[in-house]
């Protein structure tokens, strides 16, 4: 442009010299803070740099606010594992059925902003490339995004990365059908290169206890798949016992011992929880963890639990869903145990997969064992996994059941026992009670996980978990069914109404919490 | 750009060639002595003349006999017959001050006579801006300007202040530009707070901006340019207005010191009312307990604060050279205890001519360092307020008071002392003595100027000036802290933030006449501004990783890194050319013609970088023109059309990516894919007119203006399921439209020897309408988030900009409310519940002399708009305000309700329930709505001006009792709805536990010597 040249010589001439004389506004509009993609593929980090903020937010590692509302104060608490004596929002809020839109939306934005978006980059930037990075990457979307279809059922799952206006949900079948094929696709992947005799690329990327090593990762891909299958058994029980029945007869099988289960292993941060528990105050053991496991007196509550600080020596839960007057009436029960104080962070267990296989060897299914051997080794799993012994007896015990529970503080709180199995297998049970006893010890064996626990709750029932005394739902969500599902988010609501739109009709009720999940049927367990 | 051409094309081709007589050199001054620059000299009979340079001074070739005519707006003109002498040197007395001879200063500097104006601009004097002094200048102008709202903010002496001019037209920006001296000032801030929940990272805190750091008394006036068609000279940055700041001048042959002092005392004004006959339960948080008696210790906990400000100027000005030096001192305590502000103003402008008074050179420099301690905050994080209000009743504040701190012996430490453990909530003495902070800024303006006269119709000028502000923010937070707010052995919060700018330009000044009846000025120039905004070092110890020795604050104590940053808010360079004309016919008709073209930074990678605008505008001088009625002395109408462009925000088109520790962090915004951006462009249209009558006694000026901002920026949230995993797309959308009518009407209402009023009413409307939102937005476009809490502020289609958002209880077509089965009150999700801006606003100002008293009284008042107060809700939640007492003394809530089933509530609800649901910060926050109506007293001084003759060594001498917002004539809403807890375009109409507004008295005296 001729103009542009008078004016850089008139500029060069005069006082305006000593502002600048470039004509570089590339260089001024860059951000010097910022990483530019030139530089950010040497050592690949344009590739490896997405894991960190997968594997730090499928649970959100920091801030510990954050996991507050997108765990903290949902499946954590709708489990039956922990609950609040905190009166958030005067007292009403996810904990008394009224669900919380402001909270609530963090467990999408970290889905998305940190899980689903590195995901799409690793596939976007190493699929067809760097196989191995594409393969891990789908394992950790499946593992991130399975939370996430099971909070708010229909998602943006498939269409993520359109440029459309409209970025349509998928259903939650839909979501289901393509993460099997995902974990096929990282499992051949993974597969082929252990075959090949090939060193890890993943090592120092990896901030999983598998510290690279392929073989483990497709365990860990099996026993996810073996969940998934599991989860939607009510639905379409023929998908799910060729899913979980390939999961186990795969080359090398699901986890088999406490050196399989996968964990994020975080240089920097203790688990939320600990912060959340101890320093805040914010949450504290259930009462429902106070009935099921005092009254089997099981030796994993110290690890689990610290004794309470008002009733010293005695492990004493919250009831969720309550009047709180002041946070100081329950702060001193039963806060969050050792299991919290820790950098690693269990999100699948080896006894959770003994506890899967024990399920589908009920229904029938060939699972390497019969139902009884695998509960029994879920459970020694779970006692091995946190150093506890005693294993043996508390399998045998078949007199402990569920205690009652009292609040010594406000007995309008006391709730009786509503489970009434005892440890021990019993051959002679119906499938029903096995199955009770199965997930209710899957349920102690998860914790402090809460969003699994949450998900199983929904589809079996199990551990029958008291009554909120105290719904402010509006009529949305009935006191014994518990929370079935959260709103979907507002951010999407304002970004991608059209979206929104889909995942409605693909829903198939209200946006509430409510409305069932696609998995999630009336129908029996059998 | 052809236009550019073609203008240059007029200026070297209209030159008349002059004859080879005698050269006369001269200088113009005034009575005491001050130069005149820009004086204008002809040759009686002739077409030829010239003008003075800065300095005064000028020369001219005449021939001996020719009477030469000197004059100068605002001045009388004088004649002179060219005699033997080749010097003249001419005194121009002042000339009694008529509107044909009213001189203003307009853009880049340039004065010009008021009448030939083609837009609206509006004056202070210097005086105006320090009668009433406040430690912020600019808080001194609300009410004085017709079309100019004015918002301190929350932060207190030494806030920040909010400044729109003729409505919010732009959704990124809409504060002014100022301009001292004709070079744009930088006035950036380090950071505003845009989240009504506060923030954990030391609260929600005013940076300040630049223009508050300036020294009131280091000018001698101002002149506000509040159209697109006045600001076109400064281009994107004068799109909302100028505000034009002139320094005072040495004048020649005179030393004078000049001393000031002020001393102000303020007092918390407005605080909400509290109940004191219901007590917490005990160990309860919230006041829901039994009737029991307590003290109202709010109103104790708040300090009389005090402001003193002196200043000292020295000036000494000879024909050659002129010196001021001048310093100020601002020390002061705030209202909330341990918060106070010390500021230091130094400032010197020296001035010379050289090569035979050819060239004129002139230096400023100023420097402003402030430290503020524990600036308040707003929102509910690290606010003592939120302790004081809300502390549940039955305690004794005062045990607390004394004892905000106890020996933990299971740490060896000393602990807070509180009842409750609750982020929001902390022990307020401890947050003032445990949760330290310290506000620092320095603010550094150099600029010089070149001025180069190359004969009688040229002159060339070229300035540079150099901005720099450093700001920093230090808070210590010990061990036992809330744990939201602090890792159990504390936090160290250290945050540094540099901004500069730089500016630079080229001007050529052509000042002829064609002949007798033609004249024509023009000013063609470049210039280059170059801004780094919010270079920011941030040390942040968190609370995640935390001190790893209790309460040792300093970098080596971190457990981690994670919170240490470098961060860079913005880096733009805009490069311009530009010109402007004017053509006089006989001094009645004058045409403006304008144009400029910027190139931003900012609009690399699209495409195209530079965008173009022009501007017209015609003035007639009808009392000139016609022969109008006796009684008006002057009558003008005026019109123009101009556009101005402004460039998007830095970094979107070319955005990077960051990495953490974590790994990668995609961009925060980027275009939103498959469109490209550009500039904004705002269109505005302005017609208007000014009458002066009965011996210039009564004048009004009233002004029409009709504006569109089109192409607004917009950095909208992309879905969390973008594939570019930005917050944000950067788009260009959306229209905002601004209609308004302007009317200044000032009077002499009595004037006699002894007794003299004046008065002068400004007054404004603007009706906004926000335009063209695209519909995949669904019509919004949210400013402020909701967050956790019941309140956001947006834009929405077909509504005035600015719409506050919040909650409402359910209600049917009768008014009843709607309970759930339950018994439970329904509520509504988001919906509009106000919006911020005024409909009108009106400033009545009025001047009593009365020999040497005299007397000044400002009302000023704001009408329409809406403010929100979740101070009130949540008070109302925890039990503690007044309302929740009342309830609870006439056995609940009065409701009119009623079931789903149809059937009505019975008896009164239950005031715990009631307002426990409706209050809070995330209730029915639509119930804490208020109009923000309300007129207040802003300003009245009295003051005695001495009679210096009977103090010799005095040249002046006044004394006065001032008072700044003495108290409200009509106010709807419990708070102050004057004060804004931002000064960014989020965060308005609300108030979330501000400091409440301040009420001061005090005395102002002001000598020379």
């Amino acid at each position: 442009m001729k103009l542009n040249t008078i004016k850089r010589t008139a500029i060069c001439i005069s006082l305006l010299a000593a502002v600048s004389c470039t004509d570089n506004f590339e260089e001024i509009n860059t951000n010097p803070n910022g990483i530019t993609p030139e530089l950010l593929e040497q050592d690949f980090n344009h590739i490896k740099g997405s894991f960190g903020p997968m594997f730090n937010n499928i649970l959100v590692l920091t801030p510990e606010w954050k996991y507050q509302v997108q765990q903290g104060l949902q499946g954590d608490i709708w489990s039956g594992y922990m609950a609040t004596g905190t009166a958030f929002r005067g007292g009403t809020n996810n904990t008394t059925y009224d669900l919380v839109d402001g909270w609530n939306g963090f467990a999408w934005g970290a889905a998305y902003g940190d899980v689903m978006f590195n995901a799409y980059n690793v596939e976007q930037k190493a699929k067809g490339k760097y196989d191995q990075f594409y393969a891990l990457s789908l394992i950790l979307k499946v593992e991130g995004m399975h939370r996430v279809t099971d909070t708010y059922g229909p998602i943006v799952y498939s269409k993520f990365g359109t440029t459309d206006p409209v970025i349509a949900y998928d259903s939650q079948d839909e979501v289901y059908n393509q993460m099997f094929k995902e974990l096929d696709v990282a499992v051949a992947e993974l597969t082929k290169r252990v075959d090949a005799g090939e060193a890890s690329t993943f090592v120092t990327t990896d901030l999983s206890s598998y510290k690279g090593d392929y073989k483990k990762w497709v365990k860990f891909a099996n026993s996810l798949r073996l969940r998934l299958a599991m989860r939607i058994v009510k639905k379409n029980p023929a998908l799910a016992k060729t899913e979980a029945e390939k999961a186990i007869a795969q080359k090398f099988g699901v986890m088999t011992s406490n050196d399989d289960l996968f964990k994020v292993v975080s240089p920097t941060f203790n688990n939320p929880i600990a912060t959340i528990s101890a320093a805040w105050g914010d949450i504290r053991m259930s009462a429902d963890m106070e009935s099921i496991m005092g009254g089997y007196t099981d030796p994993r509550l110290p690890v689990f639990f610290n004794t309470s600080a008002q009733f010293p020596g005695q492990y004493k839960g919250v009831r969720t869903g309550i009047e709180i007057a002041a946070k100081a009436d329950h702060v001193d029960f039963s806060a969050i145990g050792p299991i919290v104080n820790s950098k690693e962070i269990a999100l699948m267990t080896t006894s959770e997969v003994y506890l899967l296989r024990a399920e589908g060897a009920l229904r029938g299914w060939n699972m390497g064992g019969t139902a009884q051997s695998l509960y029994e080794m879920g459970i020694t799993a779970s006692f091995d996994q946190h150093g506890v012994s005693g294993a043996t007896s508390y399998i045998a015990d078949n007199v402990k059941t569920a205690k009652a529970y009292v609040d010594p503080n406000f007995p309008a709180n006391n709730g009786a026992a509503l489970n009434n199995v005892t440890v021990a297998w019993d051959a002679t049970a119906t499938n029903e009670v096995k199955l009770q006893k199965i997930i209710t010890q899957k349920w102690i064996a998860g914790f402090p996980e809460g969003q699994e626990a949450w998900s199983e709750y929904r589809r079996t029932g199990y551990p029958k978990l008291l009554p909120v005394l105290k719904n402010t739902s509006g009529g949305k969500i009935d006191s014994n069914l518990g929370v079935r599902r959260v709103n979907f988010v507002q951010s999407e609501k304002d970004g991608n109404p059209g979206g929104v739109a889909t995942g409605l009709t693909k829903l198939g009720g209200a946006d509430n919490g409510g409305t069932r999940l696609w998995w999630d049927t009336t129908g029996p367990n059998f | 750009m052809k236009q550019i051409i073609l203008i240059f094309m007029i200026i070297f081709t209209s030159q008349v060639t002059l004859a080879q007589v005698k050269t006369v050199k001269g200088s113009v001054t005034d009575v005491v002595g001050s130069p005149l620059p820009g004086a204008s000299i002809t040759v009686q009979g002739e077409s030829k003349g010239t003008i003075t340079d800065f300095d005064g001074n000028f020369s001219i070739e005449v021939q001996k006999g020719e009477t030469l005519i000197i004059s100068y707006l605002g001045s009388e003109t004088q004649k002179v017959v060219v005699g033997d002498d080749s010097t003249i040197k001419a005194q121009l007395k002042e000339a009694s001050l008529t509107t044909l001879t009213e001189v203003v200063v307009t853009s880049l500097g340039i004065k010009k006579t008021r009448k030939s104006l083609t837009y609206s601009a509006q004056e202070l004097k210097g005086e105006e801006l320090t009668r009433v002094k406040d430690a912020n200048i600019i808080n001194t102008i609300a009410g004085k300007i017709a079309g100019v709202a004015v918002t301190k903010s929350a932060g207190g002496t030494g806030g920040s202040t909010k400044v729109v001019i003729r409505g919010n037209s732009s959704v990124s920006n809409n504060q002014p530009l100022y301009v001292i001296d004709g070079i744009p000032l930088f006035n950036g801030t380090s950071g505003q707070p845009n989240d009504s929940f506060g923030s954990t990272a030391g609260g929600n805190r005013d940076g300040g901006d630049v223009v508050s750091l300036i020294n009131p008394d280091d000018y001698e006036g101002m002149t506000v340019l509040k159209g697109a068609a006045a600001s076109v000279l400064y281009g994107s940055q004068g799109a909302n207005g100028v505000i034009l700041l002139s320094s005072k001048k040495a004048k020649e042959g005179k030393s004078n010191l000049k001393a000031s002092s002020v001393t102000t005392f303020e007092s918390a004004a407005y605080l909400p009312k509290f109940q004191n006959e219901y007590v917490a339960v005990a160990g309860g948080e919230e006041t829901w307990g039994a009737k029991g008696a307590s003290n109202d210790h709010v109103k104790d906990f708040f300090n009389t604060g005090n402001t003193q400000i002196t200043s000292l100027a020295f000036s000494s000005a000879s024909a050659i050279s002129s010196t001021t030096l001048s310093y100020a001192n601002t020390s002061g305590s705030g209202i909330i205890p341990g918060s106070g502000l010390k500021k230091n103003n130094f400032g010197i402008r020296q001035t010379a001519k050289f090569f035979e008074d050819k060239l004129s050179v002139a230096a400023n420099a100023n420097y402003t360092t402030q430290t503020v301690n524990n600036r308040p905050v707003n929102g509910l994080y690290f606010n003592p307020l939120t302790g004081v209000y809300l502390m549940p009743r039955g305690n004794d504040f005062n045990a607390y008071k004394e004892n905000f701190e106890v020996f933990d012996p299971a740490r060896n430490l000393m602990a807070q002392n509180w009842m409750t453990d609750r982020d929001i909530l902390q022990n307020p003495y401890w947050g003032i003595n445990r949760n330290k902070s310290e506000d620092t800024n320095q603010f550094f303006n150099g600029s010089i100027a070149l001025d180069y006269k190359v004969n009688n119709w040229l002159s060339i000028a070229s300035r540079y000036s150099y901005n720099r502000v450093e700001s920093g923010f230090d808070k210590k937070i010990y061990a036992t802290t809330q744990g939201t707010l602090s890792h159990t052995n504390g936090r160290y919060i250290n945050v540094n933030t540099l901004s500069t700018q730089r500016y630079g330009d080229l001007i050529a000044t052509i000042n002829t006449k064609f002949n007798e009846d033609f004249s024509f000025n023009a000013n063609i120039g470049t210039s280059i501004t170059n801004t780094i905004g919010n270079q920011r070092t941030t040390l942040d110890s968190g609370i995640g990783g935390g001190l790893q020795i209790a309460n040792w604050f300093t970098l080596g104590n971190f457990v981690n890194n994670a919170g240490n940053l470098q961060t860079l808010d913005s880096s733009k360079e805009v490069q311009s050319v530009f010109a402007a004309t004017t053509l006089g016919y006989k001094d009645m008709l004058f045409l403006d013609l304008a144009a400029r073209n910027d190139w931003s930074s900012t609009l690399v990678n699209t495409d195209n970088s530079g965008f173009f605008y022009p501007s017209v505008g015609v003035t007639a001088i009808i009392s000139e023109m016609t022969t109008l009625p006796d009684f008006i002395n002057y009558g003008k109408v005026r019109a123009t059309y101009a556009q101005v462009g402004n460039d998007i925000f830095p970094f979107v088109t070319s955005p990077t990516n960051g990495f953490t520790a974590e790994g990668n962090k995609p961009a925060i915004a980027a275009p939103k894919p498959g469109t490209s951006l550009r500039p904004e462009l705002k269109s505005e249209v302005e017609i208007g007119t000014e009458w002066r009558m009965f011996d210039n006694r009564l004048g009004f000026e009233l002004s029409y203006y009709n504006s569109e901002t089109k192409h607004q920026y917009l950095q909208i949230l992309a879905p969390l399921t973008n594939p570019l995993g930005v917050k944000y797309y950067g788009i260009n959308a959306g229209s905002i439209k601004n209609v308004g009518f302007e009317a200044v009407v000032t009077g002499k209402i009595i004037k006699t020897d002894k007794f003299s009023w004046d008065a002068t009413v400004n007054y404004s409307q603007n009706k906004n309408t926000v335009k063209e939102i695209p519909t995949e937005l669904g019509g919004k476009v949210i400013l402020t988030e909701a967050g956790v809490n019941n309140y956001r502020y947006i834009l929405e289609q077909g509504k005035p900009y600015g719409v506050i958002e919040g909650v409402n209880i359910k209600r049917d077509a009768q008014g009843r409310v709607l309970l759930n089965a339950d018994g439970t009150i329904q509520k509504t999700d988001f919906e509009e519940v106000g919006n911020s801006n005024p409909d009108f606003m009106v400033g009545f100002s009025n001047s009593f002399k009365l020999g040497s008293f005299f007397a000044n009284v400002l009302i000023d008042g704001r009408f329409g708009g809406n403010v929100m107060s979740l101070t009130e809700a949540v008070n109302d939640e925890f039990g503690v305000s007044k309302a929740t007492g009342d309830a609870r003394n006439a056995g609940g809530v009065v409701i009119n309700a009623v079931y789903p089933d149809g059937s009505a509530y019975a008896g009164k609800y239950p005031a715990e329930s009631y307002y426990k649901q409706t209050g809070g910060r995330a209730g029915a926050t639509g119930e804490y709505v208020y109009d923000a109506t309300n007129v207040s007293v802003r300003e009245v001084s009295i003051g005695y001006t001495f009679n210096t003759k009977r103090l010799p060594f005095l040249q002046t001498a006044s004394l006065s009792l001032i008072a700044r917002n003495l108290g409200f004539i009509y106010k709807d809403a419990p708070f102050d709805p004057n004060i804004s807890l931002s000064t960014g375009e989020g965060l308005q109409g609300i108030d979330v536990y501000g400091m409440p507004s301040t009420r001061s008295i005090g005395l102002n005296l002001n000598v020379t010597f």
